[in-house]
Formats: structure tokens, sequence, C-alpha cells
């Protein structure tokens, strides 16, 4: 009696093996090209004000340099928010009531990301610039006023 | 044409099996009708199947297949089970389609995906020479100060911004 093997099940086996792979490899792939490309960013919103002495303790990272750079004698935390950032496309955020912040991932330096940062209010800017942060470098945009005092936002990457 | 008998002994176990192509079955079957050897040899064929398959048909229907049945699904349980290890690796064995070329699409997506990929998500430029941090910054209803320090790193920007301002927003 003659054996034949048939070949139907282990082409339709490796037709699978074949499609899975290349899907997983494919996702793999844009998965860790979009996790490279992303950038976190870290944004605090600061009250600062002369009205009391208080430091708010989560602020001693940067008291010291907001101490050096301002004369103000109270720092309160605001808001604290990690912001991941994909290229060019914007996050919006409320920064204080009636006040927004857009931030856009615009480019991707090997040292520096950059961003391009609105601040909106009424639907008008009111600021628009465009900075390149680098690991360990704090960029503060502050002035708007805030009650008896003004609002600091401070803005530091990690990639 | 006459065959010999040494040239039909050769298709003979063939023709005794029933696996001779037509012609051979016509060449060795005019062959039998004129050589009395050779339809002898094919007798003792048939006689010995006879001898043979008698004692094995006799022996199969006094065999047990359900308790040889049990035997093996013994046997099979007893053997050692893979791991989860061993079967994805069995699984993810790729070898075979070395001898293939079914991997040479899939190979060639994802090249093309990582030649495109990479140049649209992964493009850095290069840093700039200069120490500076704001590219730019324009603001066409205030003041703005920019202060830059290198240690602590730390840029300042300043929008001057007048209490009336405030008081329209709240």
């Amino acid at each position: 009696m003659a054996v034949r093997r048939s070949g139907g099940g282990t082409d339709n086996d490796m037709k699978k093996r074949v499609f899975l792979l290349t899907a997983f490899f494919v996702f793999s792939f844009f998965s860790f090209s979009t996790a490279l490309a992303q950038v976190q960013v870290r944004m605090r919103v600061i009250q600062a004000s002369n009205v009391g002495q208080n430091i708010d303790p989560s602020l001693k990272d940067v008291h010291k340099e907001l101490g050096s750079l301002f004369s103000f004698t109270s720092y309160r935390l605001l808001r604290e928010e990690t912001l991941s950032l994909s290229p060019n496309q914007p996050v919006t955020i409320t920064a204080h009531p009636g006040r927004f912040m857009e931030v856009n991932l615009v480019g991707l330096q090997r040292d520096a990301a950059k961003l391009r940062i609105r601040v909106i209010r009424e639907g008008k800017d009111i600021l628009d610039t465009q900075v390149r942060l680098s690991p360990g470098r704090t960029v503060l945009i502050g002035g708007p006023r805030h009650g008896e005092g003004v609002v600091i936002y401070a803005l530091s990457a990690r990639f | 044409m006459k065959n010999s008998c040494s040239s039909v002994s050769t298709l003979l176990e063939k023709y005794f099996d029933q696996e001779v192509t037509d012609e051979e079955r016509f060449l060795v079957g005019a062959h039998l009708q004129d050589c009395p050897v050779c339809r002898d040899a094919l007798k003792s064929m048939e006689e010995l199947r006879t001898l043979m398959s008698a004692p094995v048909e006799e022996a199969v229907q006094k065999e047990d297949f359900p308790w040889v049945w049990q035997k093996i699904e013994r046997e099979i349980r007893l053997q050692k089970k893979r791991t989860w290890w061993q079967s994805l690796r069995s699984w993810l064995d790729v070898t075979p389609l070395f001898n293939r070329k079914v991997w040479i699409p899939a190979v060639a997506t994802v090249v093309v995906l990582l030649f495109i990929s990479t140049e649209i998500i992964l493009k850095k430029t290069p840093s700039y020479p200069d120490g500076s941090v704001v590219e730019y910054v324009e603001s066409q209803s205030h003041n703005v100060m920019v202060y830059q320090l290198e240690e602590p790193k730390v840029t300042v920007i300043w929008l001057f911004e007048g209490p009336e301002e405030e008081r329209t927003t709240t």
C-alpha cells in the first residue's frame, strides 16, 4: 500500500504562522517606534505669591531654582501632570481657569524635544513660543495672574 | 513479441500484487497463457498468500483490539508532557519556512515598513550648535521676557500681564 503525505494541512498551518509572525513583528515595530518617538513632559502649575511663606513640599526639588529666580515668598502646586507627547499631536490642558495651554511635539532631536507651546485665553494666543527641551532642563513660563499672585508653568522632559 | 521468463518474472510479483501498468498486465497475461512455468510460479504465490493469510486472520480475530488501544493510550499518557516553553519554541520554529518561499513576501513587507516608518517616525534632526532653548516667542498683546540660566539649567519665559487683563478672565 502506498503512503502519501497530504500537504494541505501543513501549508495552511505554515501560512497561518507566517501571517501571525508578520503581524506580530509589524505590530511590535510600530509600538516600539511610537514609544521611541514619545516624549514624557512633566508639567507643574505653580501659584507664586507674596502672601505668606508657604512652600509646597512637592516643590522642594525646584524651590531653590524658583527662589534664585523670583522674589516670591509662597509657592503652591496647583496641578501636576505628565503629558505623553507624540509628534504633531497637540495636547490641550486647562492650565488654570480661563486659560488653556497647548503643547505640541514638533520635533525630536538627539538630545532635545522641540515643543511648541501656546497659552490661549478666550480663543486668542497670548503666548506662542517654541522651545527645545532637553533632559535636565526646566522651562518656566510665568506671568499670568492668578488670585493674589501669578502662575508659573514648569515644564521638564523625559525621553 | 515473445517475452522471456526472465523478463516476465521481474514483473510477476507486481502482477500478483496488482501493481503493474495496463501495458505490463497485457504482456504478463499474454506470457502466462503460453508459459506453464510462470503460471506455476504465480500459483505458488497465491498458495503462499493463502497459507500466510489464514493464520493472520485467525490471530486478528482472536486479538483484543480495545485492550491494545488501551495500552497505546496509556503509553501516550506516560509520555512526558511538553512544557509551554517547548510548545512555544516548537510553534515559533521558523526553520521550515526557509525551505519555502512563503517568507519572502513577509520579509519584504517588514523591510518596506521598516524603511518607510524609520524615515517618518524616527527622523531626528541634528542638534543645534548654539545653546539657545527658546527658538521663538511671540505675544501680540503682552510684553515677554526670556531669561536663560545654565546652572541650574532653567529657562524663564515671563509674560507681563496687567491686573486689568486678569479681571476679564475671572
